[in-house]
């Protein structure tokens, strides 16, 4: 059954469309966001009037910078955001080897704010194991919580 | 929760990333995928940050194209303008460390927090932390 889903989320319709040019076009695109002080153009972008309303508001209140510079920042984390998940599976598409699983990535993420759950990595990964029957694709950090769930009730 | 906003990369991470047969590729990956799923969620809620004199040591150029995609993952370089030369300076007389590491301690010093540091060296790492005064968590590659 056709689906719109993949045509609503960019990352799942990126990896309907890879093909071989595609690793060309990311090459482009992380080349473009590499340029830092490149030249300006305005540009004429379509905001929610409240939204413009609030940003003005905001660096009127000093609390941020120019809707110009807030536009600016938002685009570029998230172009930054999905170019980072785009180079990690072109990098899988060649290496499926080196793939880090559910655990591992878990375990990092553990290691990474300082959860004492670092220390188990032998409940991270049976919490890891365990997750997959509860639920589809778990993140990490629903590993953790139910890490920290055995934890707790051992 | 005490999700990093900044993860920094030393030396080792590098390599460790560069390399497919590097043996701790997976791992270093694994913390790619964490910055990356967080900023997929929120975008920009984690910062990746490569101090340039460890890329420097890493002999790490990001204009090769024949070293694979995953060298280019989107990070940000903390260069060494005039302040962070005299942080690092200073970090580098007192701990008598390398300039690469010394550049680390000015970036974790000039962070968002919380910051994790993927290194090889999380004994040397914490001894720049402790004399900062600033809450690192280490993540050893």
């Amino acid at each position: 059954m056709f689906s719109f889903w993949p045509y609503l989320n960019p990352v799942l319709w990126y990896h309907r469309w890879y093909g071989p040019a595609m690793d060309q076009r990311l090459l482009q695109l992380l080349d473009l966001l590499d340029v830092s002080d490149g030249e300006t153009v305005g540009t004429s972008v379509r905001l929610p009037l409240a939204l413009r309303d609030a940003a003005v508001l905001a660096a009127e209140m000093g609390l941020a910078n120019s809707t110009t510079d807030l536009t600016v920042r938002g685009l570029r984390d998230h172009l930054e955001a999905v170019a980072q998940r785009a180079v990690l599976d072109a990098h899988y598409r060649r290496h499926p080897q080196v793939r880090p699983d559910l655990a591992e990535i878990a375990q990092v993420a553990a290691e990474m704010e300082g959860n004492p759950l670092a220390h188990r990595p032998e409940l991270i990964r049976r919490a890891a194991s365990e997750i997959r029957l509860l639920c589809e694709d778990p993140t990490p950090d629903e590993v953790l919580l139910y890490a920290a769930g055995l934890a707790a009730a051992a | 929760m005490n999700r990093a906003r900044t993860a920094v990369l030393d030396n080792e991470a590098i390599q460790a990333l560069s390399d497919v047969c590097h043996r701790k590729h997976r791992r270093a990956l694994a913390a790619l995928e964490v910055v990356a799923a967080r900023n997929l969620g929120k975008a920009g809620s984690v910062r990746l940050v490569v101090p340039t004199a460890v890329r420097v040591e890493a002999g790490w150029d990001r204009r090769r194209r024949d070293a694979g995609l995953i060298n280019r993952f989107p990070a940000e370089d903390a260069g060494l303008d005039s302040g962070s030369a005299d942080r690092a300076a200073g970090i580098r007389i007192a701990l008598d460390v390398s300039v690469a590491d010394a550049h680390i301690g000015a970036v974790i010093e000039d962070a968002r927090r919380p910051v994790a540091v993927l290194t090889s060296d999380a004994a040397g790492l914490r001894r720049i932390a402790a004399h900062l005064g600033v809450a690192v968590n280490a993540v050893v590659v």
